[in-house]
């Protein structure tokens, strides 16, 4: 499957290996520490931006793309399943689809109108209608209840699993499963042909071009996928949180600035680097809780300092421990 | 002023040499051509020249004096100014302010500035004319006119010249060097870096032949006239 | 409509532009010199509302002074942050530097932001009005303080210009941004003319900043309403376009007055933003731009 096949690109038994010890981390410390429920939300908040990371890393560390209004496509999948639930009388567990489907049209249309344009039009582009978005549902209470707040119905209970909000554990597992599907189609979409795509355009469009290759088309798929995913983890968000409110923290520049620091300091083109980045970054604001906005400051000297020092992010460290 | 390229090596990294132990004399007041083979180096020698690069062995004297290493307005300061390839008048700015930009070392001069103006004008009179005139809405070869106008602004004594021709129309290619002979009959020292081999060694009084990154042969131009095809033969 | 509300609405919306053209020309100077989308710009302006803050309330000096000291404090600002950070990622970056340096200025953002939170705290502190009271003719309210902001809003793009147009600081910045590999052979301290460059952007933005104190009281998040607007402003008029980006923003203020006079209060920022995002689409070089220039 894999053209540029050497070992250390493909996958190999050190590879597996590694793969499964993470794995089995995910799997088994939540449920060793189960009747522990600050435990079980860090690490729900941890795989939540994680995985929103490795969306973003896929739209600017391979398409190139820089969607400085990601937490609008989080808000059209929030939102989406939220309202299809609260509205129409629909099956949670299908609304999370429609919210997914909602995002997923939307960054369709966005990559339509926008990616023709400059990488950093791209940026402006999709951050004002992020806010166009949030703005509307803030200006229409009768349908959204705007700043008031929607409450979200939880997820139905399935398979004899109380996902009640009880006990978190259901939506820990719930969302794990969701990250390993998302990621597993992530990585063999940037592994294969669609993949290599993605990388000429990126080096060079003008010459991927000249090859027939239309740049417009591969930037699209990549931008939807991303966008239907970041969706599906929005609508997951809408019912785990239970709220939810079109404001600035929540669906505006500063959730975006979030998921952006993650990417970046998981490294950009490394999709696995945002999962980690998510924990060292979640981890780090819990453990720091009691700096207050000190935290924040720290983020943003490890923003610049990646950014000037270590473009790679994480991935440039990992050589030297794992 | 004589400008010396003694011995030098020099590149764009450490490691990696591109000339090797140069050498290049270009006399007072007379036209020095270097010729080469893409690749010959030619871009790097006058980058070092011009101090972007520091040689890792070597001098470059001017008028005895040593130059290597020196920044922009350190070399103009010294009488040595510089062409770069290519289109370089700023576009929006009138043809009046591109040449006053070119006298940004003596701007607090103004009388100095002024003097250098008037003799400009004097020199190239469809400067004069279009002194109001946006320069980027001038033609190709005015365009150059005014570069190499510019040039002259702070009265250098030398003047480095890289790829004259480059990106101009070929009916225009005459003109530029029209001009460059123009500045040699003015007293400058000039200092081309040239492709086309014809032309600069129809335009030089001496020529170097630089290749892989070394002096390969030179001569006064007389040597090279009939001999030009078969130097170029040998690149091929 | 009355007559008398028409020339109220105008004279409102001529306030409002004057304050997002400030806003918007600092901005709009950084990008064309630099090549930075300078997201931070909210933070220099947010800088500028502490400093007129401490200057005029705490110290109760003229208001004047503050807009001085606002000024000089943020060009300071500016110069130390493009001397210390951006050069460092200039020097860094290839092909991405506009995402790059945007990301950078992102960063910026959030530190300015949280460390303002840190040392002052979240209180809003403002000044009632740099000047107390109004002038009515007719039917038309002219309030005093408004005068003030759009007279000194006036009079720095006004200086801007001058300096830009026909100092020779001015001209070589120019130059510098046209073709800087020629005005480094002529033997103009590029380096230098973007730190200089910058913090007269910075300077644009803190005097804006300090200006609009009795509207936008200095606290941490002072700087974000600003900043959506100044991109709207710069990109309405086109990236880099100074005489863009006063249009743009006086355009912007005079849509705002009317629109907020007719609309209900949160949609006359969706349709703005709805104009900003076809205008990227269709126009991206601005409304303002000549026409065939190509972004």
């Amino acid at each position: 499957m894999n053209l540029l096949g050497s070992p250390q690109r493909g996958m190999n038994t050190f590879r597996y290996i590694k793969v499964a010890l993470v794995l089995a981390f995910l799997i088994a410390v939540p449920w060793l520490w189960r009747d522990n429920r600050f435990i079980t939300t860090v690490f729900i908040s941890a795989l939540m931006f994680g995985i929103w990371g490795v969306m973003y890393d896929l739209q600017i560390g391979y398409g190139g793309l820089i969607n400085f209004g990601f937490a609008g496509f989080i808000c059209a999948g929030a939102y989406g399943s939220a309202l299809s639930a609260h509205h129409y009388e629909i099956d949670p567990w299908f609304c999370m689809l429609i919210g997914a489907s909602a995002s997923g049209v939307l960054g369709f249309l966005t990559g339509v109108v926008t990616l023709r344009l400059r990488g950093i039009f791209v940026g402006l582009a999709t951050w004002f209608l992020a806010e166009v978005l949030r703005l509307t549902i803030s200006n229409t209470p009768g349908y959204t209840r705007g700043m008031l707040g929607l409450a979200v119905k939880p997820l139905p209970d399935v398979y004899g699993l109380d996902f009640s909000r009880a006990a978190l554990l259901p939506y820990y597992y719930l969302l794990l499963i969701l990250v390993i599907i998302i990621f597993t189609i992530a990585a063999l979409m940037v592994h294969s042909k669609i993949g290599l795509s993605f990388k000429a355009i990126k080096e060079d469009q003008l010459a991927t071009e000249t090859l027939g290759l239309s740049a417009t088309k591969y930037k699209l798929i990549n931008f939807t996928t991303a966008c239907f995913f970041t969706g599906l983890i929005g609508a997951f968000y809408a019912h785990y949180i239970g709220i939810l409110t079109p404001d600035a923290t929540e669906f505006g520049v500063p959730r975006t600035v979030e998921v952006l620091t993650v990417a970046y300091v998981g490294g950009r083109g490394t999709l696995w680097g945002s999962i980690l980045a998510g924990f060292l970054l979640i981890g780090f604001q819990e453990y720091f809780r009691q700096l207050g906005a000190w935290r924040l400051v720290m983020y943003g000297v490890l923003l610049i300092s990646v950014m000037i020092y270590a473009p790679k992010g994480i991935s440039s460290v990992k050589k030297y421990i794992w | 002023m004589t400008l010396e390229v003694d011995n030098v090596t020099s590149g764009y990294v450490k490691e990696v040499s591109i000339l090797r132990d140069v050498n290049v004399v270009a006399k007072e007041g007379a036209l020095t051509g270097i010729i080469g083979p893409n690749g010959a180096g030619k871009s790097t020698l006058l980058k070092t020249i011009y101090g972007y690069l520091r040689p890792t062995q070597g001098d470059v004297l001017h008028h005895g004096k040593s130059i290597k290493g020196l920044k922009p307005d350190q070399m103009l300061g010294q009488g040595i100014a510089h062409l770069i390839q290519g289109h370089s008048v700023f576009p929006a700015m009138t043809v009046e302010e591109n040449l006053e930009l070119g006298g940004w070392i003596i701007k607090h001069d103004r009388t100095a500035l002024d003097r250098a103006l008037a003799e400009v004008y004097e020199h190239y009179p469809i400067l004069k004319n279009k002194r109001r005139m946006v320069a980027g809405a001038m033609s190709g070869g005015e365009q150059r006119t005014l570069e190499i106008a510019r040039l002259t602004m702070t009265q250098p004594r030398t003047i480095l010249i890289d790829e004259p021709s480059v990106g101009l129309m070929p009916k225009l290619v005459d003109t530029v060097y029209e001009e460059i002979v123009k500045l040699k009959e003015l007293g400058y020292t000039i200092l081309i870096v040239d492709q086309k081999v014809h032309k600069a060694v129809d335009v030089a009084d001496y020529i170097y032949v630089l290749r892989l990154g070394q002096n390969s042969h030179h001569g006064p131009k007389e040597e090279f006239v009939d001999t030009i095809e078969d130097i170029i033969k040998e690149w091929i | 409509m009355e007559f008398s509300i028409f020339v109220q609405l105008i004279v409102l919306g001529l306030v409002r532009g004057s304050m997002y053209a400030l806003m918007g020309v600092g901005l709009s100077l950084i990008f064309g010199i630099m090549e930075i989308v300078n997201f931070a710009h909210g933070e220099l302006f947010m800088i500028g509302c502490y400093i007129m803050y401490f200057v005029a309330a705490m110290l109760g000096l003229p208001f004047p002074v503050g807009i001085l000291a606002s000024g000089i404090g943020l060009l300071i600002v500016g110069v130390i942050l493009e001397k210390g950070l951006i050069s460092t990622l200039r020097k860094k970056a290839g092909r991405e530097w506009l995402m790059d340096s945007f990301v950078l200025t992102i960063g910026l953002m959030v530190i300015f932001q949280n460390l303002a939170l840190i040392i002052f705290g979240a209180v809003q502190r403002g000044i009632p009005n740099l000047v107390y009271g109004q002038m009515v003719i007719g039917d038309v309210v002219f309030i005093y303080d408004h005068m003030v902001i759009l007279s000194f809003a006036l009079l720095t793009v006004g200086l801007l210009w001058y300096f830009v147009k026909y100092t020779s600081m001015g001209k070589a910045i120019r130059a510098t941004s046209q073709h800087s590999e020629a005005a480094q052979t002529l033997g103009i301290d590029v380096s230098r003319m973007y730190s200089i460059a910058f913090g007269i952007g910075a300077a644009l933005a803190g005097i804006a900043g300090a200006l609009l104190i009795t509207l936008f009281p200095a606290n941490p998040n002072a700087g974000m309403g600003p900043v959506l607007k100044s991109f709207v402003v710069v990109i309405l008029g086109g990236l880099g376009n100074i005489k863009g980006a006063i249009a743009a923003g006086i355009f912007v203020g005079l849509l705002e007055a009317f629109a907020v006079f007719f609309l209900a209060g949160g949609w006359q920022n969706v349709i703005v933003f709805s104009i900003v995002i076809a205008v990227l689409v269709f126009k991206p070089a601005g409304l303002f731009a000549p026409a065939g220039e190509r972004p």
